[in-house]
This record gives C-alpha cells, sequence and structure tokens, in this order.
C-alpha cells in the first residue's frame, strides 16, 4: 500500500526524519550508529588476503592498511582477525582466504580515498566498506560461526541417533508380533480337597461300571 | 468413459498444501533491525541448495527484510562467504 508523497512530507514535519529516498520515502527505517563527536562516523572494513602468505608479507600487508587508515586519521574500535578460511569460489586463484574484519571512527569525507588505496593495494583480495546500523553490537565474530557448526553437527548426531532408535524400535516390535504366543499355563497348585474330590469321583464311576 | 478429473487433483493437491498468505516473517518474529552479511546461519534458511536466495512467497519474508536480506547475501557473495552459483 502506498501513499502519496505530501503525507510522507507531512509526517515530517510530525516525526524527526532524517531525509528522503529517491522515492519519497523516509530513510531513516535504518539509522547509523551515532559516533563520539558529530564529524565522524563509524565504518566497519572487511579485508580478504590470499592464504597461505608469508609471515613477513603479512605483516607488511597489514602494517600498510594500518597506514592508510591512519593517514586519514581513523582511529580503530576493534580488530577482529578471523584467519584462514575457505571461500565459496576462486578469487584471484586462491581457495583460501584470510579474513580481517576492523571497525573504525573517521571523518566521512576520506572514505573514497580509503577506498580508492585498498583497491590498488597489492596483497589485498577483496574489501568491503560499510556503514554498522544504530546500536550495532561491535564484538567479535570469528568463534560465532565455529559455535554454529559444532551445533549443526551435534543436531545431526543426534537425529540419526534418534532415527537408528526408532529403527531398532520397530524392528524389535515386528520381532515381538511376528513370534508364536505361548499358552499361559496355570501353575497354581490344585487345592487338595478339589483333587480328592475328582479321584473320589473317577473312583465312583469306574465301580458303578 | 468419463475424463480425467485433473482439476479435483489440483484442488486436493492445494488443500494439502498450506496457504503461503498464512506464514509469518521470521525476522519480524524475532524484530530483526539489521542483518549481517557475516551471520551464515542467519541467511543459510533462506538460500536454497543453488545459492540463489528464496522467493517470498516460499521463504514467507516480508519485503523490508526480503531486501535487507538480499543486501546482505550480496555483500556475503561479494567476500567469498557465499556461492554466487553452485
Amino acid at each position: 500500500m502506498t501513499f502519496p508523497i505530501h503525507l510522507y512530507r507531512f509526517l515530517a514535519l510530525l516525526v524527526p526524519v532524517r531525509g528522503f529516498g529517491p522515492h519519497g520515502f523516509p530513510t531513516n527505517s535504518m539509522p547509523v550508529h551515532t559516533p563520539s563527536s558529530e564529524d565522524t562516523r563509524i565504518y566497519e572494513c572487511a579485508v580478504l588476503y590470499p592464504s597461505p602468505i608469508n609471515q613477513k608479507e603479512e605483516n607488511e600487508l597489514l602494517k600498510a592498511i594500518d597506514e592508510i587508515f591512519a593517514e586519514a586519521k581513523a582511529t580503530v574500535i576493534l580488530k577482529d582477525a578471523w584467519g584462514e578460511r575457505g571461500l565459496a569460489y576462486k578469487i584471484g586463484g586462491f581457495e583460501e582466504a584470510n579474513v580481517l574484519i576492523a571497525y573504525y571512527e573517521m571523518d566521512p569525507s576520506k572514505i573514497k580515498e580509503i577506498d580508492r588505496q585498498l583497491s590498488i593495494l597489492k596483497g589485498v583480495l577483496r574489501h568491503l566498506i560499510v556503514k554498522p546500523v544504530k546500536n550495532y553490537d561491535i564484538a567479535p565474530m570469528a568463534d560465532r560461526l565455529d559455535q554454529w557448526k559444532e551445533q549443526v553437527r551435534v543436531d545431526r548426531e543426534t537425529r540419526v541417533r534418534e532415527k537408528e532408535e526408532k529403527k531398532l524400535k520397530q524392528v524389535v516390535d515386528k520381532v515381538k508380533r511376528a513370534a508364536p504366543k505361548k499358552k499361559v499355563v496355570d501353575d497354581k497348585p490344585m487345592p487338595t480337597e478339589t483333587v480328592s474330590q475328582g479321584v473320589d469321583k473317577l473312583i465312583s464311576d469306574d465301580l458303578n461300571i | 468413459m468419463p475424463p480425467p478429473n485433473h482439476n479435483k487433483n489440483r484442488q486436493q493437491k492445494n488443500q494439502n498444501r498450506g496457504d503461503p498468505r498464512q506464514k509469518k516473517c521470521d525476522f519480524c518474529e524475532k524484530d530483526v533491525v539489521y542483518i549481517d552479511y557475516k551471520d551464515y546461519p542467519a541467511m543459510k534458511p533462506f538460500i536454497d541448495y543453488f545459492g540463489n536466495i528464496r522467493a517470498r512467497y516460499y521463504s514467507g519474508v516480508c519485503l523490508k527484510h526480503q531486501k535487507m536480506l538480499r543486501l546482505s547475501v550480496e555483500r556475503a557473495r561479494f567476500l567469498g562467504m557465499l556461492a554466487y552459483r553452485k
């Protein structure tokens, strides 16, 4: 359901809307994280560099990346090195790559220059700079994927075990059903009075004959 | 011999299948504001075997979250975390 743009313009007077998108819809649905000062903004930078790589080359590359951000007077909030990760497809002939996620607070006007420098930096396979949303939980995510993988493995094993147990139970039930039923023999000893009465009856019948 | 009633079979099939309009957005239920491109477990249920994003008709995701999902999947694909095509 769409409303005329005038309605949004009118609502903008009532609600503090940050701006309007290309189609006239309010763009404050995903507000950005509020930085410490008005001139700076928080950015998330993901860098992919090849693996395996020499320790020396890796250090040089990380140093070069740090220098690029240092030139822009960016302050580091968090650095999360994921380490070696398998890629979904080959990038630059590499099937595995090291992933580095870093959060910086810097002037937005210098992003273009950083983006350009990262794109021409030798040794960087891919890079991505994004603005995290408001109240984004800036925390290391490297272990989260491993935890999830472990959980998936445990779940799968449990499912397989339950399935096997169910199958085994079905087989046991089937065997039980197929086995002939034994006649229930009453092992209770007959009372002596009944036995003696029966014997007497038999003897009397024989004598009558 | 009367001709087979295909329409009847179709009706029966539709009856067995749940009404797609009744599906609820998984993200809306959890009040998701942002889908992270690094969060593979969150995106995985909405991606099929071939690496395509599932249609809203089947997954029941609302338009707002489908757009967020698309953005995060595209970012993850660019960084080699997800495949463009398997």
